[in-house]
């Protein structure tokens, strides 16, 4: 018992950095607006928020019910074009077109997630990646709705207007990077509280050993199809959130570029890991267009980086982590 | 009354027969083996009724209640829970957290039930009392990928036994692990048949079975050979024969273990 | 009912499903032989397409010279893919092979990308644009010399998988991986004669199909949506099925283009996928055994 008191005595100090830490990245993150110097600098913070967002979705889904899908792009399309198409077509209310968005992916998720889940893993990817391939292809072919590769332009902008409370003008970076993080820190407590409490648990003992959960009684396919839902819901918001930060929307939404993102950040930051995939996506979005490199080189080098820690360290940052407290546990026993 | 009641179940992978016309009835309360040599059907036999494998034919009912063809996750909901013979735990969780999924799956078998089952997450107290029960105390926050194969038997043993549930199926329990663990189990299973729980035991230790089955069902190419006392199935030369005669491997896998 | 439209419509499809068919083969035999799910096929085939244009633009060679280089280039890449990165991947991580093929495909797509450029190039063989007419229906010289190749191809595959020892280690390897290591096969030499054959007919296809497109990094991504659907169609990893579910997607897609847009029958597709999914789950032709 001494023992453990003195350990967490040890490690007061430790957390309290933790804590101080934490406050200040807060605090950081709410005032960047104010922080950044020009348009450039917090467009890459509303990238950020955007792809830590979507990192979180896609590490539900693949990190925590580990099925590797492919759909999450063909649902963060989906949301792009509801708004474009909502918003510049239809005429609908900007936020009419966040709240559409999530349930029409909702929708596809079971349309898909029901077949291929039950069916196999390799299916199950498969079908995924088809969907998202095909949902490009209908962007591009159905131009009555989407009119094709020329896009839908011209989306109006996301703004809050509450007189006397706030006013914020969508069509201001500055202004929609609050608008941004209005809709995502939510968004990501949201998926915290799934994560770190008994869903996320039931979801990591699926993705260990789909065998023994299922004798204990856990339903695996209907556990997968939650956290496949789930994850294509936040998904689809985020993409509608996006498409009015572009203003812009064609067949490019759908790119394998998004998808190759997402792993990239999950993989390296590590799967079924909270934190350290949300340190990824800060590392992986802000840093290379901090150090302006060209699109083309810097996929070449997450390429090559990804390649590399599928080979060497395939459970990223939260699994070398993880390892060592193994490691501590093994010397103490 | 018999609780589990297995008739005519019959499983053929590409036209072989695992098991064929296998029927048996397990009683509450006791202690049965089913025993036979590698290849008899064993295996097969426990994954059809656990719901793992769907049988060509047969029926299956516990408690009077047909499970012919559910699914596993449903056979546990109905009190039938199994371990394996590759002995599974969640490597990454803590002991705590491996027993709390074992104490909750049933609860949780959707994620929709949770919303309901929300106040039946299980006590710490009962999760610790298992652990103990096991011998596993000083290790209970550890990640279960530190414990050694013999203690992680246990682990899954302690978590079979955690959900209460009406009948236990040990799939090999004393494969691969030394004699002090095998000691140790044996304590368990006293302790089991004293609260009368209902144990099916798959095992090739002989001496072991003998000493702690009440009934016992021998299998040979997926046929029920023959079904007795410990000591009828051990008079019996057909027995001796099957065991001799096909499976000279199995007493050389004894010997090894 | 207008014979000759029919007649046309037939040999549309035909050719369209022999086309797709040649697409889909190398994905096919690798899923089948390693369980890889190759996600570089697209920039493989891609890959194919540009080795193309470099040895019929820039060094003159005949079409089915070209065709027969590329093929050999790029079955040479899927060589080095093996030895330096795809053998390290041990059986049942399905997932890794996925995330590594897709890494694959990144380098190879953004590299293109950054060297070459995004703008499209052509290959020019006047000698194969001429027409046969006969009976008020025409078929264009290229697309017939494509669908021949991919005849002699899949025909060329088949016999190779079924009468050499080369093709039949690997069938073995699909379906026994541990019998097939008893009898004293290398399962890694035979994993990557698969990856070098599976790598070098993508290429090939890439190269025998480039004429027929403009060529640009991008150029596998429009396709690699049939690839997929028919692999999922005809089974995983079932060559016969693939070649199949070329043919009924080819003609289908020939028949409802009269009929139908574009992205209905990419609609219709995908649904055929789902529904067959849930029918026959191992495809129209897999019965638990691969290739």
């Amino acid at each position: 018992m001494t023992a453990l008191a003195a350990s967490f005595k040890e490690r007061a100090p430790q957390r309290y950095a933790l804590v101080a830490l934490g406050i200040a990245a807060a605090f950081a993150v709410v005032a960047a607006p104010v922080l950044a110097p020009n348009t450039y600098i917090i467009k890459i913070g509303i990238m950020t928020l955007i792809f830590a967002g979507l990192a979180q979705a896609f590490n539900l889904i693949y990190g925590f019910a580990g099925q590797l899908s492919f759909a999450q792009t063909g649902f963060w399309g989906i949301g792009a074009y509801v708004s474009a198409i909502g918003s510049q077509r239809l005429g609908l209310s900007p936020w009419v077109c966040l709240m559409i968005a999530p349930v029409l992916c909702l929708a596809f998720s079971g349309l898909v997630g029901i077949p291929a889940l039950r069916v196999s893993r390799a299916a199950f990817v498969i079908v995924t990646l088809a969907l998202t391939l095909l949902l490009q292809l209908v962007a591009r072919n159905w131009t009555e709705v989407t009119r094709g590769p020329m896009g839908i332009p011209g989306l109006p902008p996301l703004s809050i207007s509450i007189p006397g409370v706030a006013e914020l003008d969508g069509a201001n970076p500055f202004h929609f990077y609050w608008i941004a993080l209005l809709l995502i820190a939510p968004l990501l407590m949201v998926l915290y509280a799934i994560m770190a409490t008994r869903t996320g648990k039931i979801l990591l003992a699926v993705n260990q050993d789909e065998a023994l959960a299922r004798s204990q009684g856990i339903d695996v396919v209907s556990w997968q199809l939650f956290a496949f839902a789930v994850s294509g819901a936040a998904c689809g918001l985020i993409g509608a959130l996006y498409a009015f930060h572009l203003s812009i929307i064609e067949p490019g939404i759908f790119d394998m570029y998004y998808t190759q993102m997402l792993l990239i950040i999950v993989i390296a930051g590590g799967a079924g890991h909270f934190w350290s995939v949300l340190g990824a996506s800060l590392v992986f979005t802000a840093l290379p267009e901090l150090l302006r490199i060209t699109p083309e080189w810097r996929l070449v080098a997450f390429g090559v980086l990804l390649a590399v820690i599928i080979l060497a360290m395939p459970r990223g940052f939260g699994g070398f982590l993880e390892d060592r407290r193994l490691r501590q546990w093994r010397r103490r026993m | 009354m018999s609780l589990l009641k297995v008739a005519g179940l019959r499983k053929s992978f590409a036209g072989i027969r695992a098991v064929d016309d296998l029927s048996f009835s397990i009683e509450a309360g006791s202690v049965t083996a089913l025993i036979g040599p590698n290849g008899s059907g064993k295996s097969t036999t426990i994954d059809c009724i656990s719901g793992f494998t769907k049988a060509d034919a047969g029926r299956v009912t516990l408690a009077g209640r047909d499970i012919t063809g559910a699914p596993a996750h449903a056979v546990a909901a109905a009190g039938l829970v199994r371990t394996f013979q590759n002995v599974r735990v969640y490597e990454r969780f803590s002991l705590r957290d491996n027993l709390r999924m074992a104490a909750g799956g049933t609860a949780a078998a959707k994620p929709w039930h949770l919303l309901r089952s929300a106040r039946r997450i299980p006590a710490i107290a009962l999760i610790d009392e298992y652990i103990e029960r096991v011998g596993l105390k000083t290790y209970r926050e550890a990640p279960a990928a530190i414990l050694s194969y013999g203690q992680r038997k246990l682990l899954a043993l302690a978590a079979a036994l955690i959900s209460r549930p009406a009948i236990v199926v040990l799939d090999e329990p004393l494969a691969g692990v030394n004699p002090s663990v095998i000691r140790d189990l044996s304590n368990l299973l006293d302790g089991l048949k004293a609260e009368r729980q209902t144990i099916v035991l798959i095992e090739h230790h002989i001496p072991f079975v003998m000493r702690h089955c009440d009934h016992v069902v021998v299998l040979e190419a997926g046929r029920k050979l023959m079904e007795g006392t410990p000591a009828s199935v051990q008079a019996d030369e057909r027995v001796m024969r099957a065991y001799l005669g096909s499976a000279t491997s199995d007493v050389a896998g004894e010997k090894a273990a | 009912m207008d014979f000759s439209l029919l007649g046309q419509l037939l040999i549309n499809g035909l050719i369209l499903g022999a086309i797709y068919a040649l697409v889909a083969v190398g994905l096919s035999l690798i899923f089948g032989v390693l369980e890889i799910v190759n996600f570089a096929h697209g920039q493989i085939f891609a890959l194919g397409a540009f080795a193309m244009v470099a040895l019929s633009n820039f060094l003159g060679l005949p079409y089915i010279a070209g065709v027969a280089a590329s093929g050999l280039l790029i079955a040479i890449v899927g060589w080095l893919l093996y030895e330096g990165l795809l053998q390290h991947l041990k059986s049942g991580e399905f997932e890794r092979g996925i995330i590594l093929t897709l890494a694959i495909g990144m380098v190879v797509q953004n590299t293109l990308l950054a060297t070459v450029g995004a703008t499209p190039r052509y290959i020019d063989f006047p000698e194969l644009y001429s027409r046969f007419e006969f009976a008020g229906m025409g078929i264009e010289q290229l697309r017939l010399t494509a669908a021949v190749i991919a005849l002699v191809v899949l025909g060329g595959v088949w016999w190779l998988l079924m009468h050499t020892r080369f093709g039949m280690a690997m069938r073995a390897l699909a379906q026994n991986p541990l019998a097939a290591t008893i009898v004293g096969m290398n399962p890694k030499r035979v994993a990557g004669h698969a990856v070098i054959l599976g790598m070098g007919l993508t290429g090939l296809a890439g190269a025998s199909l480039a004429p027929l497109f403009t060529v640009h990094p991008l150029l596998g991504v429009s396709l690699l949506f049939k690839a997929f659907a028919i692999v999922i169609i005809g089974g995983l990893g079932h060559i016969p099925g693939a070649a199949v579910a070329a043919l009924i997607v080819g003609l289908a897609e020939s028949f409802a283009g009269g009929l139908g847009s574009t992205v209905l029958q990419d609609v219709a597709v995908f649904a055929l996928m789902i529904v067959l999914l849930q029918v026959k789950p191992l495809g129209l032709f897999g019965r638990g055994a691969r290739i």
